[in-house]
């Protein structure tokens, strides 16, 4: 039985998530390619017309369901604090940075007792790189954003930059920009 | 295990040589009985495999008939097994007399086996197979049928009776204890409780008869009784737990709660992943929008009081569209065309003039508010200049005219 290698693919993005592909390699049908500055390229599932699966909520269908949404993005908007640092670009591919980095502004931004916040914002870091949102590399202790964030439509950005631009500085980088 | 089986041990008191030498032969039928069983003379064994070497050495010897077997042929019999094995078991096993010299004399170097070792040996292996009940099924088949043997004397009868109680007695306490334990060990020992209805039935129909035919028996009987109904009380509660821990499906061979606990707790990373080999996950990846993102920051708790935000729209705002200055630039040059055509080239123009000459209310009231427009529009330089002179016009259209100038700003 021979299947549609595009179709395979379709459905392998969709088990797994972005997946690597080699740089010359083609982007089937109904997927798209987010090429990173240091030359890898993940395929992504594209809808058509620039349509997201926020449209979900307009049809009154339940997204995909996750475990504490709002901590997850409260964690999510303080790595993109840290690795978005060019809020006139694009989000993807930014830049790397420090987890170190992304768990202090987490802990600035809210309340709470901060080494627990750390130990929370560290799982859902990891849960985060595990649906391709972000890259974790933990043995490096570096994050930057996942392949799925080239998925964002643009004209969607604004709010977000502005949230972005209200969140507490990243440390390493308040020292540096001195 | 044998609780029910053993005869009555001699009195201890024995004091005569008789006695002394019913005593060691009872012993001896037991020492050969149980010859297949015992680790050295003093101890049971610890290992089956052992007992299977008595059972071979005795099934070579039925075979040999009565010329006996030497001692190679007795270890070429055994040749499965380790020679200190072989060489243990044939010590222990002529120590207590389940394997004797053809003559008893020294150098004797053919061996014969014990009958009484061979039945004992059946005995355990239907003992092993079975379990105690079985063999409780043919205790009581074998009363039945000695009760109603017209040989049968009223002593044997209560000793009998007697040791069936004492059999039951213990197998009820057995039950009650495997009821108070945990329910794996329960489950394990499922089938002795199977059959127990028909086991107090036999009980109860041999206890009839035994009183029927011995009412002094009635003692004994009574023992015997409630030895039955304890029995059956116990197995009864015992099956209940089995069958309230099996929950609606009945089924035994589920594996209870705990032990499913036991395994997510204990199993390797590896084995919790394989129970779900082949099956297919198509979860789709939760999406976080731009705006949800948003939404839980200013959602989430905060270091100090939240400010309340200015209304905005979540979606994004494209800023002001393209067609309002076009309009704008419009009303200017429309603005300025209607003062330069009131000032007529000239630099000012009384108002009160102007308005009584259009002559109705509502074109004067349109002229006025362009000239209004025009002398608030920072980019035109026109002005209106009011002095404090009022002239009521009764019956006209307006009725009163308030005197000032249109002009034009200088510069």
């Amino acid at each position: 039985m021979s299947v549609d290698p595009g179709v395979l693919a379709r459905a392998r993005v969709r088990v797994l998530g972005p997946v690597p592909i080699g740089p010359a390699d083609p982007a089937p049908a109904g997927l798209t390619r987010a090429v990173e500055p240091s030359g890898r390229v993940w395929l992504l599932p594209a809808w058509p017309d620039g349509a997201t699966p926020a449209l979900l909520e307009e049809y009154q269908t339940a997204p995909p369901s996750m475990d504490r949404p709002g901590q997850a993005r409260r964690v999510f908007a303080a790595a993109l604090r840290c690795c978005w640092t060019d809020l006139d670009t694009a989000p993807w591919p930014g830049r790397t940075a420090a987890i170190a980095a992304a768990l202090e502004v987490y802990t600035c931004m809210g309340r709470g007792d901060a080494d627990l916040m750390r130990r929370w914002g560290l799982g859902d870091l990891r849960r985060l790189a595990d649906s391709g949102w972000l890259l974790l590399d933990e043995t490096a202790g570096t994050v930057r954003l996942g392949p799925r964030t080239a998925a964002w439509p643009a004209d969607a950005l604004s709010s977000l930059r502005d949230l972005l631009r209200r969140l507490p500085q990243p440390p390493e980088q308040a020292g540096a920009a001195r | 295990m044998s609780a029910a089986s053993e005869p009555a041990s001699p009195s201890p008191g024995a004091a005569s040589l008789d006695d002394v030498l019913v005593g060691e032969a009872i012993l001896g039928v037991y020492r050969q009985m149980f010859a297949a069983l015992a680790r050295d003379s003093g101890a049971v064994v610890d290992d089956p495999e052992m007992v299977d070497v008595a059972e071979t050495l005795l099934a070579a010897f039925a075979d040999a008939g009565e010329d006996g077997l030497g001692h190679e042929q007795m270890r070429h019999v055994c040749r499965r097994y380790p020679a200190e094995v072989f060489e243990n078991r044939l010590r222990v096993l002529k120590g207590l007399g389940a394997i004797r010299e053809v003559f008893p004399k020294p150098g004797q170097l053919r061996y014969r086996a014990s009958f009484t070792s061979v039945v004992g040996l059946m005995f355990v292996r239907r003992m092993m197979l079975d379990g105690g009940q079985s063999e409780m099924h043919r205790l009581l088949a074998l009363e039945q049928l000695n009760v109603t043997d017209p040989r049968m004397t009223g002593e044997q009868a209560a000793g009998g009776a007697e040791g069936l109680a004492r059999a039951f007695r213990l197998w009820s306490v057995e039950l009650v204890t495997l009821t108070n334990a945990t329910i794996e060990e329960l489950r394990e020992q499922a089938p002795k409780l199977w059959g127990s209805e028909e086991i107090i039935q036999r009980a109860e129909r041999l206890h009839g008869a035994i009183l029927r035919r011995w009412p002094e028996l009635d003692r004994t009987c009574t023992e015997l009784r409630a030895a039955i109904y304890a029995y059956g009380d116990a197995s009864r509660r015992a099956a209940a737990r089995l069958t309230d821990s099996a929950g609606t499906t009945r089924n035994l061979t589920l594996l209870p709660p705990e032990t499913w606990r036991t395994f997510a707790r204990t199993a390797s990373r590896e084995r919790l992943a394989a129970v779900l080999d082949g099956f297919v996950f198509d979860a789709a990846a939760p999406w976080h929008e731009p705006a949800a993102i948003v939404t839980a920051v200013e959602e989430g708790p905060r270091t100090t009081a939240p400010r309340p935000a200015p209304p905005r729209r979540s979606l994004p705002d494209g800023g002001l569209s393209q067609d309002v200055s076009a309009a704008d630039a419009g009303a200017v040059e429309r603005l300025r065309a209607v003062a330069e055509q009131v000032l007529r080239g000239g630099d000012r123009v009384a108002v009160h003039d102007l308005l009584s000459e259009t002559g109705d209310w509502p074109a004067s009231r349109r002229l006025f508010a362009d000239l209004s427009s025009a002398h608030l529009h920072p980019e035109l330089p026109y002005r209106l200049a009011w002095s404090a002179e009022l002239r009521p016009r009764p019956g006209d259209a307006p009725s009163w005219l308030s005197h000032g100038h249109f002009e034009r700003i200088p510069g």
